[in-house]
């Protein structure tokens, strides 16, 4: 084995081409499909076993790598959007691979072997659109760069390794020039995603079960990112909105019948002076994960729906399509609101409708606190009262309830639950007590997952609260608050994963930043659109200071690129003992004995010492040459200690003559 | 680190320096390539002790002194003897020149033909000569001062690049300075006590083992091959320096480490020498070549400890 390891890495030229292709089809082989790998590993295999080439194993090979096309893409024929580029490039890929694989087994190397690996880092691209690609690109660039100059210089790798770096550092600020003026085309959906990214978010969905026998728990996964324009909203304001639901199934509940939502979709859109003033918009940037649900959650009230959204009379914002791939989308919500003055009675008629049979003994408490408060406002007070009186505890695990009454149950028999039970039963409670009431269910996002003006939604701040119509507008209510108490078990799951106390709080922290970095990187790197410049040097031109900004940016860009390629030109220390003499000769120079042409170190020593003979450098002298030119096999030690007593002595020394100073 | 003459060798330096006043360095030289089994080219005007240096020395080494002085109508044969027929014995008899000796000094070298001057130097290389077809081996150790004075040009024949490279070394002795030159005025130098021995066959022997034996290390070679790649690399040179210039080079760094009590060589040993080594066998393709211009040019550029 070690001898066909030095036998591969002796074929210098060979041997440099696969490691190009090695880091060049890592990437890909995440991407290919199983009969492919199965035909690459063949072709590993074949070169393992150093099979010449011959013509019938080629004609196998080509065989069994066509039908490994074929399977690849069968039934993959669905021309549908963008699918059909993706299966082209993936085909191009494919083909590329096979004729690369032919190519390698006859050992010889030609023009295409050559020039593939750049083919195939290329085509990668169009697979991938995610931090850790574009971190894996540049790896992938160098390392290609690198092989290049190894092989066309046939200098050695470490010093084509060094010139690699001086050539990075040197096209940094062009990099950054014509990343900045030239952004990446465009094109609608071109964003994939990392394969990660592809795992399906839960939390919301469109309506919201009832039965407790779920096990919930707290799952730190990101639903999605927000990122603010200006300052960070406040706490209590921070309410996703996803759906409304109004019809209450005993285990679940359920949103407006379709017929009814589309009669009204056109009517109700926010309009002006449903918020205060314009100033009160604010604006944000969402990315939203697959969910494959075709929600989009923007803040409570939304104002705008994103390009191919829409927003409904009960302000859902939602996509013709399931949301399959990352979204990422611009939006503007009013926080400070005030609407509903022209629900529809049908609606109305819905937010109403109660089975009085159902829950009893809330329907009695409800009738009381009806008639001692005519006043919507007092009324919705005091069945807020009432409900907080109940001594409910707010629990992750309750026992089930009896869902043929469930606010009875809830509220009189149980007192256990989470978010749904408070805000389904309380809508029950407000419904009995005469006031038309609905459920929301969205996220509700906390302050602590968020740095400046990043805030990252986690599938555990899945929410669901009350909305209670007024007689002319819908007032939110959040039912949990409710919650007296919180059950010690549930305490402890939110503990664990950091929620309540601050324990792990510093963990917390710094995942949260590393989030905001990667979250920066992806608005502004990988999302950098022709649009996005637009915005930007629209801003540079209203603000002088984000010019002046961007301009240091530059300039330490600059400085650092030349401060790297200064450093990797850096004459190189060939020799261990000159390169401990360093801190030495550079302190000699310093007062004033610096190494004149042709000086030899004994001669620039002996210079010294005739100044201050008996200076600890006799012996650096001595060792210095013993150990450089003598037979002697003495260790390095005392001459570093040597070295050592001399930077101490002439420390020493500058301190006296700067006294007699 | 010594730079100073080891004491064993002290006395040698002291003993011809009674005789040349102020000339240590030349001496030194000498002795160095002497035990170096090398053989030098004195370049010099006349009167500056040229000759007390090779008497002198050949005293002190305890070695056969023989001289021989060139001039145009020298012949091989007054160099290297003859053979002739012994009437008494019936026989031919061999007949030696003044080559069969120990320390030969060549007087004015460039004085004779060029017949004559190779017939010396390919002794002063093979060690042995070759007369009337029979091969007679030369005395251990031999030696060779040449001298030749180079601001003569009327009836001399310069000695070819070829033969030239054949010295060891080649330096001028150079005026005493004001000091010495007024102790020899005073009638110091000459007037000294004649030389007497101070070294015998076994202890020359001992002392070109030891020559030979003294350690280059890898950082030396480095510093000796670059040197070398200067002289050939620069194109400031009409041609660079030999492998037998390099070995020279080599020879006389190891002399000068020994006479300097180390068994090991360091750079100031090749820079001491280097001028010596190379002044006969460089030349400039531009200006004159000297002594001085050589070392800073090759000091220069070729940093040593780096």
């Amino acid at each position: 084995m070690a001898k066909r390891l030095r036998a591969w890495r002796e074929n210098r030229e060979l041997f440099l081409l696969d490691l190009a292709y090695l880091a060049v089809v890592t990437p890909v082989l995440l991407l290919v499909k199983a009969p492919m790998l199965l035909f690459l590993l063949l072709v590993l295999v074949l070169l393992l076993a150093r099979k010449r080439g011959s013509a019938a194993t080629l004609l196998l090979v080509a065989l069994a790598g066509l039908f490994a096309i074929f399977f690849s893409i069968y039934g993959a024929f669905n021309f549908a959007g963008l699918s059909r580029l993706k299966l082209f490039v993936e085909l191009i890929l494919y083909l590329l691979l096979l004729a690369v694989s032919l190519q390698r087994l006859t050992r010889t190397i030609n023009f295409y072997l050559l020039v593939s690996p750049v083919l195939i880092l290329a085509l990668s691209l169009f697979f991938f659109d995610s931090i850790a690609m574009l971190v894996y690109v540049v790896f992938e660039v160098f390392v290609l760069l690198w092989l290049i100059l190894a092989y066309r210089t046939r200098a050695d790798a470490l010093s084509s390794l060094r010139v690699t770096g001086m050539l990075f550092a040197l096209s940094l600020p062009w990099v950054v020039l014509l990343f900045f003026f030239f952004p990446r085309i465009s094109f609608e959906h071109a964003s994939y995603g990392f394969r990660g990214d592809e795992i399906t978010r839960t939390g919301h969905d469109g309506t919201m079960r009832m039965d407790g026998a779920a096990l919930l728990v707290p799952s730190e996964r990101i639903v999605m990112e927000v990122g603010f324009q200006n300052a960070m909203p406040p706490d209590g304001q921070l309410y996703f909105r996803g759906s409304v639901l109004y019809r209450d199934k005993k285990d679940h509940w359920e949103p407006l019948p379709a017929y009814v939502r589309r009669a009204f979709a056109p009517k109700q859109r926010a309009q002006e002076g449903m918020y205060r003033s314009a100033d009160d918009v604010t604006a944000y940037k969402v990315s939203l994960y697959p969910t494959h649900k075709k929600w989009l959650y923007l803040l409570d009230l939304p104002l705008e729906a994103p390009e191919g959204a829409t927003i409904n009379a009960d302000f859902e914002t939602t996509l013709e399509k399931p949301v399959d791939e990352p979204q990422h989308y611009d939006a503007g919500s009013a926080l400070v609101y005030r609407y509903g003055d022209r629900t529809e009675r049908t609606v109305l008629a819905y937010a109403r409708d109660v089975n009085r049979s159902a829950n009893p003994r809330s329907a009695k408490a409800a009738d009381t606190i009806a008639a001692a408060n005519p006043d919507p406002k007092q009324r919705l007070n005091a069945l807020l009262h009432f409900f907080r009186d109940q001594n409910l505890t707010y629990s992750l695990r309750p026992e089930p309830l009896d869902l043929n009454h469930t606010a009875d149950s809830f509220l009189f028999d149980k007192h256990k639950g989470y978010c749904v039970h408070f805000a389904g039963s309380f809508v029950t409670l407000s419904r009995l007590a005469g006031l038309p009431a609905r459920v929301v269910t969205g996220y509700k996002a906390d302050r602590k997952n968020s740095v400046k003006n990043y805030l990252a939604v986690k599938e555990r701040d899945a929410h669901a609260w009350a909305e209670v119509y007024l007689g002319d507008h819908w007032q939110r209510v959040e039912t949990t608050a409710a919650a007296a108490f919180i059950d010690s078990e549930s305490a402890e799951l939110l503990r664990q994963t950091g929620t309540l106390e601050d324990n792990g709080e510093r963990l917390t922290r710094l995942n949260l930043y590393l989030l905001y970095v990667k979250y920066q990187v992806e608005t502004w790197v990988l999302q950098y659109s022709h649009f996005r410049q637009m915005r930007l040097l629209e801003n540079v031109k209203q603000h002088p200071a984000l010019a002046a900004k961007l301009a240091a940016a530059f300039a330490l860009i600059v400085l650092a690129s030349a401060a790297l390629f200064l450093w990797l030109r850096r004459p190189r220390c060939k020799d261990r003992l000159l390169c401990l003499l360093r801190p030495l000769l550079s302190r000699l120079q310093r007062s004033g004995f610096a190494r004149e042409e042709g000086e030899t170190l004994h001669r620039l020593f002996t210079r010294y010492l005739d100044l201050y003979p008996g200076s600890a450098l006799t012996e650096v002298d001595r060792l210095y040459h013993r150990l450089q030119y003598g037979t002697a096999k003495e260790d390095a030690v005392q001459f570093k200690k040597a070295i050592r007593a001399f930077l101490r002595e002439s420390t020493a020394k500058g301190d006296s003559d700067a006294r007699k100073l | 680190m010594n730079e100073t003459i080891a004491p064993e060798f002290r006395p040698l330096v002291d003993a011809v320096e009674a005789h040349l006043l102020g000339k240590r360095h030349a001496i030194s030289l000498t002795l160095a390539a002497f035990f170096a089994g090398g053989h030098v080219l004195l370049e010099d005007i006349p009167g500056v002790g040229k000759t007390t240096l090779a008497k002198t020395f050949a005293n002190v080494m305890g070695l056969d002194f023989g001289r021989v002085q060139f001039t145009g109508d020298l012949l091989p044969s007054d160099i290297l003897g003859v053979s002739y027929f012994d009437q008494e014995s019936g026989k031919f008899v061999l007949k030696k020149g003044p080559i069969f000796t120990q320390f030969l000094l060549a007087d004015e070298i460039n004085r004779s033909m060029p017949k004559t001057q190779s017939a010396l130097l390919e002794a002063m290389e093979e060690h042995h000569v070759t007369i009337d077809g029979k091969s007679h081996d030369l005395k251990e150790p031999f030696f060779v001062i040449a001298t030749q004075n180079p601001h003569e040009e009327v009836g001399t024949f310069a000695l070819p690049h070829s033969q030239l490279d054949r010295f060891l070394c080649s330096f001028g002795i150079g005026y005493p300075d004001k000091e010495a030159e007024r102790a020899v005025l005073l009638g110091g130098g000459s007037r000294a006590a004649a030389a007497v021995p101070l070294m015998d066959a076994a202890a020359i022997n001992t002392a070109m083992e030891a020559v030979r034996t003294v350690h280059l290390s890898p950082a030396l070679i480095e510093y000796l091959q670059s040197l070398i790649a200067y002289t050939r690399d620069s194109g400031r040179f009409v041609y660079g320096l030999s492998t037998r210039g390099a070995l020279a080079l080599a020879a006389m760094t190891r002399a000068w480490a020994h006479l300097h009590g180390r068994d090991y060589a360091v750079p100031d040993d090749v820079q001491a020498v280097l001028g010596e080594v190379c002044l006969h066998r460089l030349a400039f393709k531009e200006g004159v070549t000297t002594l001085n211009r050589i070392r800073h040019e090759l000091f220069s550029h070729v940093p040593a400890d780096a």
